[in-house]
């Protein structure tokens, strides 16, 4: 497993810091860069404008580039960019307004806000960096999300950002700055769960959700957005994916692609599995539906978080390796199986026994 | 609840085919028809309705942008000028009988570029703003000019990012040399191949000798530079068409699973010796034919094959923004995202613009790469060449699907305010657009598997399908 956070000796501060660590022989290119000055077997010693500090890291891991926060009288750092991954989120409030019953990242009351270092450290990111955000729902720090976006536009135009957005609180004072963003660089994900409002709200937890993501939705097509529509596929709305197509393709044909996703076993995922988790290796029917309709229509459907040994063949190639590296994992089966480069695998907490009953190797 | 306005045409069933502008549609009833028509309309005829993006709440509201964006996306807007039609000669090594006037024999002097000409062609490419070019080369016979293939092929390289070339040949007289340039990177073939051998002998080798000549070298071209680099088109005579199944079995043998079926296109006085109704009726009879058959083919073949230019208008029923065909488009804005450069060194819009302007009937030319662009004449035409509120279009149900083609109009009329009905295109279209709708809603298993395959789906679901009752 990949290590979010690196241990490491200190330095006095009182508030966060960004750092970026360099490689071997680069010089600082800004005054958050860390030289490095001396590397050990499970140490490497960097200098930050004249003051040290310790990372503790093997010697086969690869730091270099990676954007550390360092929190006042913390001995680890959070390692908020990995210049080696494509798969790098910052989780910027951990409040939300909906309670959606296979959140996997459940919300909490209060809201520590490091936008300001969020900012500095996607201004840090590799050239082209592609960075995630996420939730709790960001968007309930509409004004300093559109400040960290436009900052980082005005200082790293070809960073981009994909934010995870429940697209509640969008409105029409919203428009211009939206059209202002760069589309090929910020995508909005966005969940919709079911056409029939009542089963959309039931799901996310919140009366009137539906509404008002209509209304989001309506927002972000005007301005001209890059979206990728988000659905969970769960017992709770497996009857309803073929008519949800059928909504996608007459209101959302603007969308970028149209995620169908599967369950992540976390949060209240985890508590409500049994009720939620929806087998597609036994039976894979309305997925298959959903997907041959909005294609016909000419849009893209994608297949998240599928193990491939669990879709039908005419529907592997929907189905791109979509779980991030640092959650990953394989089971024993997947030694044998000739498609495990192209597959994104289970989540480290997927649990087989309660899992897809019909997989093998392929 | 507001409903937008509703287009409809009868069914081959008796019912009603029902379209909005934006394409949606559905099939219904005579009472539902009749509850429409007097604004009768049922709580569940308006849940329909909206579920199928004909209504809306408010303007504004989701299904309102839904519908605004699928109405847009289905208009053509001319992007910058990326592709580039060359004739750089006239000169022909074969005589075929439907090729009367953008032809000379093979001899004749004054139909070629000349070096002015040719580093004129290359100011014209070089002035374009595009980063990737699409520059095809037809004729006459453009191998027997291989010389500016190379030249506007080496320019091409160096000053774009991107480049493709298509040589159009018919693959008569090949050299050494023209197999090594036709092998090179990004160069692809596309050549005639009229059904099958007989009829190609008859329409375009007229001996024995040179029909073998003509196969081996379509051999050779798959053999050499893979059957994804070679494309062919038949051009059909509906009075003497070779049977379809001949057709497919010719083309397969070449591995070509995509098969353009062309018309014989008269031109200037020849097509005035056949009344355009019937030459059109003949055809779509001859069309549907094919159809069948490749319907019954691809339901026991693994080898799908389709024709392209009824999956071309599927796939425009059933999306927006289907717009790449430079044949269907709406509006047709001619003259802004390619041009066909001549012999001569004059500019049009279309090759049908060129053959319409050699035979004398009106000068379409917009220019010539010496002194450049000059449209004022091409964009008059293009303010016309828009479907939407041409009267009589805007009660066809396919009026969203489909295009218009003034070039056209003007070539076999002489006139572009014939009553849409009564021209060729119309009447070719609305025979594929009936068609496609007749399978779109068929039972049968065959149909669904091959609408399935030229949808690019897996299956085709029922959805696509809708009929309110």
């Amino acid at each position: 497993m990949i290590n979010l956070r690196l241990k490491i000796d200190p330095l006095p501060i009182d508030e966060p810091l960004i750092v970026r660590l360099q490689g071997p022989g680069l010089p600082a290119r800004s005054h958050h860069d860390a030289v490095l000055a001396e590397v050990g077997p499970d140490r490497r010693e960097y200098d930050l404008n004249g003051f040290s500090f310790g990372v503790y890291a093997g010697s086969d891991e690869v730091i270099d580039g990676d954007v550390l926060m360092m929190m006042p009288g913390e001995t680890t750092a959070h390692r908020l960019i990995r210049a080696g991954s494509a798969h790098n989120t910052l989780l910027v409030t951990e409040q939300c307004d909906q309670l959606c019953v296979m959140c996997s990242q459940p919300p909490k009351k209060y809201h520590a806000d490091l936008f300001e270092q969020f900012t500095v450290a996607a201004s840090l990111a590799p050239h082209g960096a592609m960075i995630g955000v996420s939730g709790g729902e960001p968007l309930l720090h509409k004004e300093r999300l559109f400040c960290m976006l436009e900052e980082v536009k005005a200082r790293r135009p070809d960073v981009g950002f994909h934010i995870l957005t429940n697209a509640q609180h969008f409105s029409r004072a919203d428009l211009t700055r939206l059209q202002q963003l760069d589309h090929a660089r910020v995508l909005w994900g966005v969940p919709l769960y079911s056409a029939t409002p009542e089963n959309h709200d039931r799901i996310v937890g919140k009366p009137g959700a539906f509404a008002k993501l209509e209304h989001g939705l309506s927002i972000l097509m005007r301005a001209g957005a890059s979206l990728e529509l988000r659905t969970v596929v769960m017992q709770q709305n497996w009857q309803d994916l073929p008519a949800l197509a059928d909504y996608v393709s007459t209101r959302l044909s603007f969308l970028t692609v149209w995620a169908i996703m599967q369950l992540e076993r976390i949060g209240y995922a985890r508590m409500n599995w049994k009720e939620t988790f929806r087998d597609t290796s036994r039976n894979f029917d309305q997925i298959a539906r959903a997907v041959d309709i909005v294609t016909a229509r000419g849009l893209k459907a994608l297949l998240y978080n599928f193990p491939l040994c669990s879709v039908p063949p005419a529907y592997q190639d929907y189905a791109p390796s979509t779980i991030s590296d640092w959650k990953r994992k394989y089971l024993d089966f997947c030694l044998n199986c000739r498609a495990k480069k192209t597959c994104g695998g289970f989540f480290q907490w997927y649990s087989h026994p309660e899992g897809f009953a019909s997989l093998g190797p392929l | 609840m507001p409903v937008v306005p509703l287009k409809f045409r009868p069914h081959q069933d008796g019912h009603f085919l029902f379209a909005d502008d934006a394409g949606g549609y559905f099939k219904s009833d005579q009472a539902f028809l009749r509850r429409y028509a007097h604004d009768r309309l049922t709580s569940g005829d308006l849940e329909f309705l909206k579920g199928n993006g004909h209504a809306y709440d408010a303007v504004g509201d989701l299904a309102y942008s839904g519908f605004e964006h699928r109405f847009a996306e289905r208009l053509y807007l001319p992007r910058e000028m990326d592709y580039v039609i060359l004739v750089p000669t006239l000169r022909c090594n074969l005589a075929c009988g439907y090729c009367q006037v953008s032809r000379v024999n093979e001899a004749t002097r004054g139909f070629d570029w000349d070096d002015t000409t040719v580093e004129a062609v290359i100011g014209f490419l070089d002035s374009l703003s595009a980063r990737k070019i699409k520059v095809e080369f037809q004729g006459g016979e453009p191998l027997l000019r291989l010389d500016v293939i190379t030249r506007i092929r080496d320019f091409c390289r160096q000053r774009f990012d991107a480049c493709e070339i298509v040589v159009c040949t018919n693959l008569q007289e090949v050299s050494d040399a023209a197999w090594h340039v036709l092998g090179g990177d990004g160069i692809f073939v596309s050549t005639s191949l009229d059904g099958n051998r007989i009829t190609h002998e008859k329409q375009r080798t007229i001996t024995p000798g040179k029909t073998d000549q003509f196969f081996s070298n379509l051999d050779l071209a798959v053999s050499r530079l893979g059957s994804e680099k070679v494309s062919a088109l038949p051009t059909i005579d509906p009075h003497n068409a070779p049977s379809p199944q001949e057709v497919i079995e010719t083309f397969l043998n070449y591995d070509i699973r995509s098969i353009y079926l062309r018309p014989i296109n008269y031109q200037g006085f020849a097509r005035k010796k056949f009344d355009a109704r019937g030459s059109a009726e003949l055809w779509n009879k001859y069309h549907a034919s094919f159809i069948d058959a490749l319907v019954e083919h691809n339901w026991s073949s693994e080898i799908p094959v389709e024709e392209y230019y009824f999956v071309h208008c599927l796939r425009r029923v059933l999306r927006s923004g289907h717009n790449g065909h430079v044949d269907l488009r709406n509006p047709n804005i001619v003259g802004h995202s390619y041009v066909v450069i001549d012999y001569d060194g004059k500019i049009y819009p279309t090759d049908e613009a060129r053959m319409v302007t050699r035979v004398g009937q009106f000068d379409l030319s917009m220019g010539d790469v010496f002194s450049g662009i000059s449209a004022e004449t091409i964009n008059r035409l293009n303010a016309e060449a828009l479907n939407n509120f041409h009267p009589d279009c805007v009660h066809c149900p396919y009026q969203a699907f489909c295009g218009v083609d003034l070039v056209d109009d003007i070539s076999r009329y002489g006139r572009i305010d014939m009553p849409k009905h009564m021209t060729d295109f119309c009447q070719r279209h609305t025979s594929i657009f009936d068609r496609i709708f007749a399978m779109i809603y068929s039972d049968d298993p065959k149909i669904k598997k091959t609408l399935a395959l030229w949808a690019g789906t897996p299956h085709f679901d029922p959805l696509l399908a809708k009929v309110h009752r």
